[in-house]
């Protein structure tokens, strides 16, 4: 169940057989992170990531059960449209999720996001050269735009993009590196 | 199970800056809800970004400048009263200035709003209403940081502080940065 392609895990829980609740947990499995980071990315906050997550989930759980997803093959659209509708709707009324508790079970989030350790952060900041920390700062820490920043450091666009990959790919391979390499 | 053709890491690096267009952040959108593999790598970067988001807002309370010290922040503060207008060093071995915005009479405050301009210019360098204050010490805490270098030196932070029944009290803070 953990290798088949999602269309099967779809027709499974719509089948009702046996093998239906391992298809729910292992489509769940698989989308929970895209739904979280998709909550994260449009609506700015791990909580109601989370709360995304739940109802999405949801959403799936009870579509598949009733045969309603259209296209099997294409559950990932299925998947993004509905994001994309009760994430429109959570940031019109703030509302959290609510209803079946078994199917939320099922649903339950996934493993939050990878969390950063502060100090790690700051010793693989400092690592960094000036200007790159303070692309990174003003692009995350600032919501500064690669405009916004261009203008403020006098160097083009393009520039503070490139240099913002960069640097988030040098901050990253800091924090992946066991502690004693680079302390 | 591998991404024939993932998304560039800089296209992600882009789409969690916000620097990426509708169309453009639609068509990420779409890919990541089809692929486990550029998800993956998304969420390396969001973790990232993350990070650095919650990392330190301009204005915060005592409590969070003592748990940053205790976690092996580097911290240099600086005491204000209204009407003061001086220099302060950003040394090389600090990773951030907290300068305290003091002498104030926050008993009745309901809201503090700052607003930081720069003083050759008259340029807003930055406008947050209702910053959390300290009302037993009556102060505001501003965590200046480094990447603050890439703003004008030359600061006006003017607190406006509003009560139930009066009118609204201003207190003015010149602090000139000097980033070694």
């Amino acid at each position: 169940m953990t290798e088949a392609p999602e269309a099967e895990l779809v027709r499974a829980i719509a089948a009702g057989a046996d093998d239906a609740p391992a298809a729910e947990a292992e489509l769940c499995r698989r989308f929970a992170p895209r739904i979280r980071l998709y909550g994260l990315r449009h609506l700015r906050d791990q909580d109601r990531a989370a709360d995304l997550v739940q109802a999405v989930l949801l959403a799936l759980l009870q579509a598949a059960r009733a045969g309603r997803i259209a296209d099997p093959a294409r559950v990932d659209r299925f998947m993004l449209g509905t994001s994309r509708n009760v994430a429109a709707r959570m940031r019109e009324t703030d509302a959290r999720t609510a209803g079946d508790a078994a199917l939320a079970a099922i649903a339950a989030p996934d493993e939050p996001l990878e969390r950063i350790d502060t100090e790690a952060l700051w010793r693989c900041l400092r690592a960094l050269e000036e200007r790159a920390r303070r692309v990174l700062m003003l692009s995350f820490n600032d919501e500064r735009s690669a405009d916004e920043i261009a203008t403020l450091l006098a160097i083009s666009a393009v520039n503070v993009r490139v240099l913002r990959h960069r640097s988030i790919a040098a901050l990253r391979r800091c924090l992946d590196a066991p502690k004693e390499v680079d302390a | 199970m591998t991404c024939a053709n993932p998304i560039a890491g800089a296209t992600l690096v882009d789409y969690w800056a916000g620097d990426l267009d509708e169309a453009e952040t639609a068509a990420v959108d779409e890919h990541l809800f089809g692929c486990a593999d550029c998800t993956a790598s998304s969420a390396r970067v969001a973790a990232v970004a993350q990070a650095l988001r919650a990392e330190i807002p301009t204005v915060l309370l005592r409590a969070a400048v003592d748990q940053m010290r205790a976690r092996g922040a580097r911290i240099r503060e600086n005491g204000f009263t209204p009407g003061d207008r001086r220099e302060v060093d950003f040394a090389a071995d600090a990773d951030l200035l907290i300068h305290r915005l003091g002498g104030l009479d926050l008993t009745g405050a309901e809201r503090v709003d700052l607003r930081i301009t720069a003083e050759s210019t008259g340029a807003l360098v930055s406008d947050i209403e209702a910053v959390p204050f300290d009302r037993a010490e009556g102060a505001v805490f501003i965590a200046c940081q480094r990447h603050y270098a890439a703003l004008p030196h030359d600061t006006i932070m003017s607190l406006s502080i509003h009560a139930a029944g009066a009118p609204p009290r201003t207190a003015t803070y010149t602090i000139l940065h000097r980033f070694l």
